[in-house]
């Protein structure tokens, strides 16, 4: 009897509560569409659309130079792409360019913040002077290091290893001299970000485990190796992430610098799919390459994220 | 253990700028001693520790273990082990890998590491949590594995930094009682730090208490309560703290709001003085100083009392079935050995 009492009663007290939850939680989600709606709808117009229109366009023979062999050529695009020796060539070139460029950001922007972190004074300055980079346009660097860089006998590199001994190199003419500096032009603008977030994040690791470690007897290296190195670890991770995607789509400055030669020494896919579409104005073909170059982007972000997952 | 843990600080002082943390301070600890440094916050005693472990230098002074000057060793080569206040367990580590830490730093083979991480999680009673992260334990599974990852490597001295002072009150109790047994099992010397100075009282052999960068009294806890050297660690120590009074010293004498108490002071003359009275010497008797009852706290088996001697208050532990009424007046008096008598200039025992 007095089961059934309470029973009742919790049921006739619960009711009208999980709806009045169920009216409210609709209205939240409403309001959460509403707020969201225009950043998706913009997203939808300038991105999903064009990609969508991409994958489309690679179906098609789009020929600007001979438009009566337009048509629709299903998968052929795709077919020729996998027998272009010029397609291997900037895959490999790309690939190259990435894993290089983040590599060394990676590396010297570690290096760079461990060492800043030691700095008693002038790490205001020397952040604001480190970020200068980053916020030049990258055609705009292109042009800095084409010009003051890298020109012979004037530019300061050139001026340098003339003075080291090694003499007046042609930096941007011989093909594999291009390809370093191109590298290193991408570096010296991108090193900066990861820099600024790993000294963030090794800012915000308590001291006390470092003298934990110290009282542990490990020593200077055996500390960065086995905390500082691990505790970095997501941030490290994500500098990786983020700078593989800008790299693997990187343009302006090798554009303004080499545009992808001599020959096609720096040629990157994403150059080639640009000269493929306007300098030789094959729309058709050039969207297979690009659409070649977000699936390679899809691969590396994917195993990129399931290494972040992993332990 | 690689020593005997014998330490000594010769004249330490540690300056911050123009601030002295620490003014000239002298001690000596025993092999296998329980040696607490025991002060209010700010007084100077974990930088006191924090020299000690080689985490800091001192400005002047120098630092003996084990008879070896070690002022200028890196805290890497003295080999001393910590638990530090926040623990500083390593987050990205299991417990066990936490625990083996020091002993890989060590360069031990792993068939000898894999028994002592088991044997010293067994000791503080987490050999169910080796697999754990210090993210996924509790305040105090976190303590112990800090203790755990500090025995492992027989150390010859073993520092702990106020190692209680965040866990709730149930389980620092335990703990306290746990801590004293496990170094008493392991004879290691021990130096621990706290502003509590009931863990210290209760923990240690010998104290030394700290008052603004200087160590004001060394002893045994007993020493230290019976015979409190200055006003300020004589306020400091007991629960509730001595009472302080003024008054006036005649002859052997001293006239407290008009009433003459008997001291076994033998010092002629007459002149100033705080007199100090803990609580638990106040007995109520026949023709002594009166005192109205202002207010009673019933703590079950005694009470204290606080009482309004002619405007002058003080506090009395009475034993629980003796207890007199709100607003009753009695009369109180104390033997003449329980009578301390402190200089109100110089603030030091008489």
């Amino acid at each position: 009897m007095a089961t059934t009492a309470v029973t009742s009663a919790g049921i006739a007290s619960e009711a009208p509560r999980s709806d009045f939850g169920r009216v409210l939680a609709q209205r939240e989600r409403r309001f959460a569409a509403a707020l969201l709606a225009p950043a998706f709808l913009a997203l939808l117009a300038t991105t999903t659309f064009p990609l969508l229109f991409l994958v489309y366009t690679s179906a098609f023979r789009m020929d600007l130079a001979m438009p009566f062999t337009n048509g629709f050529v299903g998968f052929e695009n795709y077919q020729v792409l996998l027998s272009d020796e010029r397609f291997w060539t900037s895959l490999l070139v790309s690939l190259v360019y990435t894993g290089s460029t983040v590599a060394l950001q990676v590396i010297i922007g570690l290096a760079l913040a461990l060492l800043v972190m030691d700095m008693k004074r002038g790490q205001g300055w020397f952040r604001v002077i480190a970020i200068l980079p980053v916020v030049l346009s990258p055609a705009v660097v292109g042009m800095i290091w084409r010009t003051f860089m890298l020109a012979p006998e004037f530019g300061i590199v050139d001026f340098l290893a003339i003075n080291a001994g090694l003499g007046s190199k042609n930096w941007l003419g011989d093909p594999t001299l291009a390809m370093v500096s191109v590298i290193a032009i991408h570096t010296w603008q991108w090193t900066p970000f990861a820099f600024m977030v790993l000294l963030a994040s090794l800012a915000s690791l308590p001291e006390d485990i470092y003298e934990a470690a110290r009282l542990d007897r490990a020593s200077a290296w055996q500390r960065f190796r086995r905390i500082t190195l691990p505790l970095l670890r997501p941030a490290i991770v994500m500098v990786v992430i983020m700078r593989t995607m800008v790299a693997l789509t990187a343009f302006a400055a090798i554009f303004t610098v080499t545009a992808g030669g001599p020959g096609t020494a720096t040629e990157i896919l994403n150059l080639y799919a640009y000269r493929k579409s306007f300098t030789e104005l094959s729309i058709g073909y050039g969207s297979a390459l690009a659409a070649a170059l977000l699936v390679v982007t899809i691969i590396i972000s994917g195993i990129l994220f399931a290494m972040r997952r992993a332990k | 253990m690689s020593g005997q843990g014998q330490v000594s600080f010769r004249n330490i002082v540690k300056m911050h700028g123009e601030f002295a943390a620490l003014k000239g301070v002298n001690f000596d600890i025993k092999p296998g001693e329980f040696f607490a440094l025991l002060g209010p916050s700010g007084s100077g005693k974990s930088t006191t520790l924090r020299i000690l472990a080689g985490l800091d230098a001192p400005t002047a002074g120098r630092v003996l273990i084990d008879d070896k000057d070690v002022t200028s060793t890196d805290a890497r080569d003295r080999d001393i082990a910590m638990v530090f206040q926040s623990y500083a367990l390593y987050p990205h580590m299991t417990v066990a890998e936490n625990i083996a830490f020091p002993l890989e730093m060590a360069k031990l083979p792993k068939a000898e590491i894999t028994p002592a991480v088991k044997d010293a999680a067994r000791k503080v009673k987490i050999d169910h949590l080796l697999d754990r992260k210090p993210g996924q334990l509790s305040g105090g599974q976190q303590q112990r594995c800090a203790l755990a990852r500090a025995i492992v490597r027989k150390a010859r001295l073993f520092l702990l930094d106020e190692p209680l002072s965040n866990l709730d009150a149930k389980l620092r109790l335990e703990t306290r009682a746990e801590l004293k047994k496990l170094q008493r099992s392991l004879g290691v010397t021990a130096v621990y730090v706290t502003h509590d100075q009931e863990e210290a009282m209760t923990l240690a052999d010998r104290m030394a208490v700290f008052m603004s960068g200087e160590i004001q009294q060394v002893g045994t806890p007993g020493e230290v309560f019976a015979r409190p050297n200055s006003i300020d660690i004589a306020g400091f120590i007991g629960n509730p703290p001595m009472n302080l009074v003024p008054a006036r010293y005649v002859d052997g004498d001293v006239i407290i709001a008009g009433h003459r108490l008997k001291t076994t002071a033998t010092i002629p003359g007459e002149r100033d003085v705080v007199v100090g009275l803990r609580p638990g010497a106040l007995r109520m008797a026949e023709g002594g100083l009166g005192a109205r009852v202002d207010l009673i706290e019933d703590l079950g088996d005694t009470a204290v009392l606080d009482l309004d001697c002619a405007g002058t208050m003080i506090r009395m532990r009475v034993a629980d079935g003796n207890i007199p009424g709100e607003g009753d007046t009695i009369s109180i008096t104390a033997r003449p050995q329980d009578i301390h008598l402190f200089d109100p200039a110089t603030r030091m025992r008489l």
